[in-house]
């Protein structure tokens, strides 16, 4: 079992991205059947792709958000004290504080959407690695390796678009006092007053 | 310091520029650059220079409305534009037709945007707008040495015949632009960004035009100074230098120079040790951001790359025994160029 202890949750996520087929797609099945942990981590990588995938989602109200927040703290907090055993992100949703996200800051603002180029490719590994040490810990293997993930951007990656108040806001004040360009009179500066909200 | 900084420049740079095929009657001197008419060597043989300080001057000299398209990253805004000029002072009006209401005017560097919904009116100097042409003699020698240019075609852009205008990088730090540029006059009407294999990251374009249109300078003047029921807010940002904070670029990215630094709140209000620093870089025509804050677990992360039309944005978590930072790189730059600037940073003392 020690050998095979990352391979279900492998599986499950193969099989969530839509990526199995014969018998591995069979078998990945049978292990949502059989196991408790299996089926909790399909459920959880749903419910992240689905946030994060989502824009509309996100900004729709402010549990979203906080979602969003806390997962975010969560899956930064597995990687960095790998604590085992710990509950899948949504579960643990009262004890945190609503920060990290403001909502009227987007709401509404459709032009807003920022193109994840390699954010969630890292995400969805430290998903996965926080679900391997799950599944090793009770398969009682040895420490799997937590060291910080480093994944680079696949090619054929689906797009993913989100929103990101506090990107937005960066991104406002580098049109506001960056944005140093010998375009900037001539085009800049109406392009950004067409495109971007006003800084704050 | 920043203003002796762009003196120094400056005064380096006018040798530069002086030089060029028919730039002699081009202002030497930054006081007065609109006292000489814009250089009107032969389309082919414009250096970068004659081309962008000719689109530069159009802006200054002529009046103009139009409907302006932005499109990037999939997504399109469009604004209806008013332009008035007088030599001296040039006053824009910027009404958004699409997303959020707003209206932004401004007065030569000064810019007010009012947001009707919230009544709230922004108001700042945008230190940004002043540099021109001080920025494209400080920076020509980076614009030259980073660029290539050349004319190649003559299309119609909103019923107005315009010179097409390739600036091609030397590297890949950097985008490429395609600038249609009225033939007569020299006003950018469009715009694109490309990339590494030529695809178009952004454009901006004007679907109608009206030059030399009957624009009235007073009543924008007008507009522009009526704050009445609007809470008036401007940002707080303080001057600073990257060596005063203890930071410095080990590894300069090729052709961005530093030009500003500054301190301002953080993202949720709170000043004092939370707040962000932002140091500011431009190859003269594109510019980066480089945002450090003193990382929270709470409110920073995960670490990525994102885009937006041209725009990327490079977040990472960077420490060293000084402590634990947030890096966020912004700029109409490719990804490599943030990395390289993140990958460049050091605590200097």
């Amino acid at each position: 079992m020690t050998q095979q202890v990352s391979t279900p949750a492998e599986l499950v996520s193969a099989l969530a991205d839509g990526e199995l087929r014969g018998e591995a797609l069979v078998q990945a099945v049978q292990w949502l059947q059989e196991n408790d942990d299996a089926r909790a981590n399909w459920h959880a990588y749903h419910l992240v792709g689905d946030v994060l995938r989502s824009g509309e989602l996100a900004a729709l109200g402010t549990n979203d958000a906080a979602f969003v927040a806390r997962l975010r703290s969560r899956l930064q907090d597995e990687v960095q004290f790998g604590q085992p055993g710990s509950d899948l992100p949504a579960t643990d949703a009262r004890t945190e504080s609503l920060q990290g996200l403001s909502q009227h800051e987007v709401a509404n603002d459709a032009s807003f959407r920022w193109k994840l180029v390699a954010g969630f490719a890292s995400v969805a590994a430290v998903v996965v690695v926080g679900w391997q040490l799950v599944v090793g810990v009770n398969a009682s293997s040895g420490t799997p390796q937590l060291a910080r993930v480093e994944v680079l951007p696949t090619q054929e990656q689906a797009q993913v678009m989100i929103r990101d108040p506090r990107l937005d806001q960066l991104l406002a004040a580098h049109r506001q006092s960056g944005g140093i360009s010998a375009f900037q009179m001539p085009a800049g500066f109406l392009r950004n007053a067409t495109y971007d909200r006003p800084a704050r | 310091m920043s203003l002796t900084f762009f003196s120094r420049l400056l005064l380096a740079g006018t040798v530069v520029v002086a030089a060029p095929f028919g730039l002699a009657q081009a202002p030497a001197a930054p006081a007065n650059p609109v006292a000489e008419a814009p250089v009107q060597g032969p389309a082919s043989q414009r250096s970068i220079s004659e081309w962008l300080l000719r689109m530069h001057e159009a802006s200054r000299r002529r009046a103009y409305r139009g409907t302006l398209v932005v499109s990037s990253g999939g997504n399109m805004a469009s604004s209806r534009i008013w332009h008035v000029c007088d030599g001296e002072q040039q006053i824009e009006r910027v009404e958004s037709l699409t997303g959020v209401p707003r209206s932004t005017f401004r007065r030569n560097d000064q810019v007010i945007t009012f947001s009707p919904q919230t009544k709230v009116a922004v108001a700042e100097q945008r230190e940004s707008l002043g540099l021109f042409p001080n920025l494209l003699q400080s920076t020509d020698n980076a614009i030259d040495q980073f660029y290539t240019v050349r004319q190649t075609g003559s299309e119609r852009v909103a019923g107005f015949e315009a010179d097409v205008v390739q600036i091609e990088p030397r590297d890949k730090l950097r985008f490429a632009y395609r600038v249609w540029s009225e033939k007569k006059t020299g006003l950018v009407v469009k715009l694109q960004t490309l990339d590494g294999q030529g695809r178009v990251l952004e454009e901006v374009a004007f679907s109608e035009l009206q030059l030399d249109a009957p624009v009235s300078m007073n009543k924008l003047a007008r507009m522009m100074a009526n704050t009445e029921g609007y809470k008036v807010e401007s940002p707080e940002l303080s001057k600073t230098s990257a060596a005063a904070e203890g930071w410095q670029l080990k590894q300069p990215v090729p052709g961005f120079k530093p030009m500003s630094c500054l301190r301002r709140p953080a993202a949720n209000g709170a000043a004092g040790a939370n707040s962000t620093l932002q140091w500011i870089f431009s190859d003269g025509l594109a510019s980066v951001s480089l945002f450090i804050e003193v990382y929270e677990r709470r409110r920073h992360g995960p670490e990525g790359l994102m885009a937006m039309g041209a725009t990327h944005t490079l977040a990472r978590r960077w420490s060293d025994k000084s402590g634990e930072w947030w890096l966020t790189a912004v700029g109409e730059v490719p990804a490599q160029t943030l990395q390289a600037f993140v990958q460049g940073l050091e605590r200097g003392k």
